[in-house]
């Protein structure tokens, strides 16, 4: 079995190296890595594997489009520029108060949804933009826009990774409230400060005349009603959950955008936005259903047990030093898939050593997110690059910008985890 | 020249794509409309479905097969539900025995083999699980749906972004919204798996039950394992089982249901009903995250070198060696803790006695092996023979 | 029920738009992906999976 797993990774591995040797891109070599790691397996499997494995994260694929589309509608009807405008003006004089305000922004929609690209698609380029105009990089921009949507999805009162591995552990989701609180709003407040204090005072009419001018017609009421109509359906959820209908994110963003079209004050080409969306949404979405297929074939060849297993059967010390690694990398192979696949077994370890399971869990719920922008997947990441516009170096520039936050937010998780008999307390809350 | 070459590769991809997606669009409809074969024991003396109990279920997925077994001799009533998590096949396979081999002397017993059927109907993506498994029987290969823990998207889509559940108000992952074992006392107007939970409370309360059993497996992972979890209103019954099957037959621990644990069978069928839960699970090293190589061999003989290294790495709740968990091993655990429970509770509720006759030992179905009990449905008139 | 058509509403269309990306698409590789992102889209629209 070692050997048969250890071969299908192997192939895998080399497949996808001489694919890339081919110029094929990444998401096609990794497919092609998937069939070769299938081959290996057992010859020719059957087609059913490839597109079960394509429906992994089918329902994520649908937020991403249906989040993106609204936010291009509402960015061709001119409402974007209108709220950067707005935004500006009113914080321009006070630095610290304007980053506060930003990083509140970027907490709440990831929140309310547990999903870190929601927050990306909805808010990153409008917060980006503000930080732009406040001197900012754009490394630093878009580190900013990770760093803050990756400690959105961690924020409670959704934390995905925390459902996941309490329901696979038979744990209540209760308790998580201010462990996952702390430690995110200090996350998120460390990455935008850090990485955001330094910076040129916005000069107010320079920027006012750089700024496309927000289309006729467009005011206040056109820009914050789909917003309102959004996250008032988000939060009626939550408020009535037994007689709200369950409309689902996706419907939530094409009612947004459906407002949008509504209220916008020129006639919007609806089929060319969606077009759009999907073209520059592609290597994303491209990349989700592949490694979808990847996880399918390394489930079905073992190989994903072999690399579970190898995780578990460390040495506790050895896990405490090297969970800050371990967890983000396996986010960025498998997404919310590592929750159960690594999350559960951790979590039941650390029960068993007498460890406090929610102040571990909250601690290991932060350092998932930090993976969303590591490879294979990179699906945070490259979401952020794409919304804020960053074209430089996608390792040398973000990913190095983005290390000296995460390092913070991954020490922060390690000591939740480690004294998490000590921070107890806070499970109170 | 190129815009040529670029409409032949397309066109071989796309005749590609239209291959993979008749094939796998096939296997997909094959399993999900598959359908199990029952023969009804001697003691079935009616059949309903779960709509007859809550008129909205009619016709959907989920309008299960209840099968009911009535000694005719007055006594307590017991429900027993396979397959609640359509990936833990020695459930419904318990279930199913017990439908095609119970004899009844005191009391009725109700049976839903599968009582999430639209999970029975899809595998999870990413899993790779294989979509059927086959039985060897005295006559034959029977072959069986392997399902998911979460009933099937085509029949409850969307999920909420987060699923709040009724009425504790407790916050779970979106998809539990589609377990049926984090649905309980269940909601009239609610997703599929809460009005199947609703349909079956109200089975429940119109049929009298006394005792409810929920059949499960787990992962060895899992602390909650080879156990008897009992609501409050079944402690005792379920502690003396466990100490007289220990102690003769089998190890099986016991546990209280938590009480801030909210959905769960044998935490809210007690609670809003008249009816004790009890829960049991069997060990299944299919479930297991370190699990080697995901195929129907693993899912029958629970034999893995993976979770054997978990094992002896201190990592697992219950025992594994070798010699796996076999299918035989777990349905057997099942009836036979099952027929226990009904022996102790009859002694403790004389009032509410339910009297087995004829169900096979322990011994009997390991040695023999499942497949044996299950009868030939060429051997029945088809008024006999019941699908899932 | 009424939602769940929404959704299938929603899955046809942009199947449609992937489709029609893939049929517009020069470059190769890009349209070989349009097609894998649709299989999803495709056995969910047919009530396969």
């Amino acid at each position: 079995m070692y050997v048969h797993a250890g071969i299908v990774l192997g192939v895998m591995a080399v497949v996808f190296a001489v694919a890339r040797l081919l110029k094929a891109t990444t998401e096609l070599s990794m497919l092609a890595a998937a069939i070769g790691g299938a081959i290996a397996h057992g010859g020719l499997i059957s087609p059913r594997h490839i597109v079960d494995g394509a429906f992994t994260y089918f329902d994520v694929t649908l937020i991403f489009i249906t989040a993106t589309f609204f936010m291009n509608l509402l960015k061709r009807a001119g409402g974007v520029d209108y709220i950067i405008r707005g935004i500006i003006k009113r914080f321009h004089k006070h630095r610290a108060l304007s980053l506060l305000f930003l990083t509140l922004v970027m907490l709440v929609p990831g929140a309310l949804t547990g999903s870190g690209s929601v927050t990306v698609l909805v808010v990153g380029a409008l917060v980006g933009t503000v930080l732009t105009y406040m001197g900012i990089t754009k490394e630093r921009v878009a580190a900013i826009i990770f760093l803050c949507a990756a400690m959105s999805a961690a924020a409670p009162p959704i934390n995905l990774w925390a459902m996941m591995a309490a329901a696979g552990s038979n744990m209540p989701y209760v308790g998580f409230f201010l462990p996952l609180g702390v430690i995110s709003v200090l996350g998120a407040l460390f990455s935008m400060f850090f990485l955001g204090w330094k910076g040129t005072p916005v000069q107010l009419e320079k920027v006012m005349d750089e700024l496309p001018k927000p289309a006729t017609g467009m005011v206040g009421w056109k820009v914050f009603l789909p917003f309102a109509v959004f996250f008032g359906l988000v939060l009626a959820g939550r408020l009535w959950p037994w007689t709200m209908p369950t409309l689902g994110l996706p419907l939530m963003f094409m009612i947004a955008a459906a407002v949008t079209v509504a209220t916008s004050p020129k006639r919007l080409p609806i089929f060319k936005v969606a077009r759009e969306t999907v073209e520059g949404l592609l290597p994303l979405i491209g990349v989700m259903v592949v490694v979808g297929i990847l996880v399918q074939v390394m489930a079905l060849s073992g190989a994903r047990g072999l690399i579970s297993l190898g995780v578990v059967t460390l040495p506790l010390p050895i896990i405490f030093a090297a969970l800050w690694l371990i967890l983000p990398s396996a986010e960025g192979l498998v997404q919310y898939a590592a929750a159960p696949l690594l999350g559960v077994p951790l979590i039941l370890l650390f029960n068993m050593n007498g460890i406090n399971p929610i102040m571990a869990l909250a601690g290991m719920a932060v350092m998932f997110p930090i993976g969303d922008m590591l490879p294979p997947t990179t699906v945070v990441g490259r979401a952020t690059t794409m919304a804020v516009g960053f074209e430089g170096s996608y390792y040398q520039g973000f990913v190095k910008r983005c290390l000296i936050p995460a390092a913070f937010i991954l020490l922060l998780g390690t000591l939740y985890i480690v004294f998490g008999n000590e921070l107890s307390f806070l499970v109170a809350g | 020249m190129k815009a040529n070459k670029e409409w032949i590769v397309k066109s071989i991809a796309l005749a590609v794509w239209i291959g993979i997606l008749i094939s796998s669009g096939i296997a997909f409809a094959q399993h999900r409309q598959y359908k199990e074969t029952v023969v009804l024991g001697e003691a079935v003396t009616q059949v309903k479905t779960l709509g007859d109990y809550f008129e909205p279920i009619k016709g959907t997925t989920n309008d299960c097969n209840i099968y009911i077994l009535d000694s005719g001799v007055p006594g307590g009533t017991l429900l027993i539900m396979g397959a609640v998590h359509a990936e833990e096949p020695a459930t419904n396979l318990a279930a199913q025995l017990i439908v095609e081999n119970a004899g009844m002397a005191t009391g009725r017993v109700i049976v839903a083999i599968h009582q999430n059927r639209s999970a029975s109907t899809v595998t999870r993506p990413g899993d790779a699980y294989p979509q059927f498994f086959t039985i060897d029987t005295d006559w034959g290969e029977k072959k069986f749906r392997m399902g998911d823990r979460w009933a099937n998207p085509l029949d409850s889509w969307p999920d909420p972004e987060t699923y709040v559940h009724y009425p504790s108000g407790q916050m779970l992952a979106y998809m539990d919204t589609r377990n049926m074992n984090r649905t309980w006392p269940g909601r009239a107007n609610g997703s599929l798996a809460e009005k199947t939970s609703y349909a079956f409370m109200r089975l429940i309360e119109q049929e009298n039950v006394s005792l409810t059993i929920d059949l499960h497996e787990a992962e060895l992972e899992y602390p909650i394992i080879g156990t008897i979890v009992a609501h409050q209103g079944a402690l005792n019954v379920a502690a003396m089982a466990s100490m007289m099957l220990t102690a003769q037959e089998f190890p099986i621990g016991m546990e209280i249901s938590p009480l801030a644990l909210h959905g769960l069978s044998h935490r809210e069928i007690g609670d809003y009903s008249n009816s004790p839960c009890i829960l049991l699970e069997s060990p299944e090293p299919f479930l297991d995250r370190v699990r080697g190589v995901t195929d129907e061999a693993l899912l029958l003989t629970g034999q893995d070198e993976f979770v054997m290294k978990a094992g002896e790495q201190g990592l697992l709740y219950w025992p594994i060696d070798e010699n796996g968990w076999s299918i035989d091993i777990r349905v057997a655990r099942h009836v036979r803790t099952i027929e226990k429970l009904t022996e102790l509770w009859t002694r403790f509720h004389a009032d509410s006695a339910m009297v087995f006759a004829g169900l096979p030992s322990y011994d009997e179905m390991v040695e023999q092996g499942v497949g044996h009990f299950f009868a030939d449905p060429d051997s029945v008139p088809a008024d006999r023979l019941a699908f899932e | 029920m009424i939602i769940m058509i929404l959704y299938y509403i929603m899955a046809a269309f942009f199947g449609v738009v992937l489709f029609w990306n893939f049929v517009k698409s020069k470059d190769v590789q890009k349209a070989i992906l349009y097609l894998v992102i649709l299989m999803p889209f495709v056995l969910r629209v047919f009530r396969l999976k």
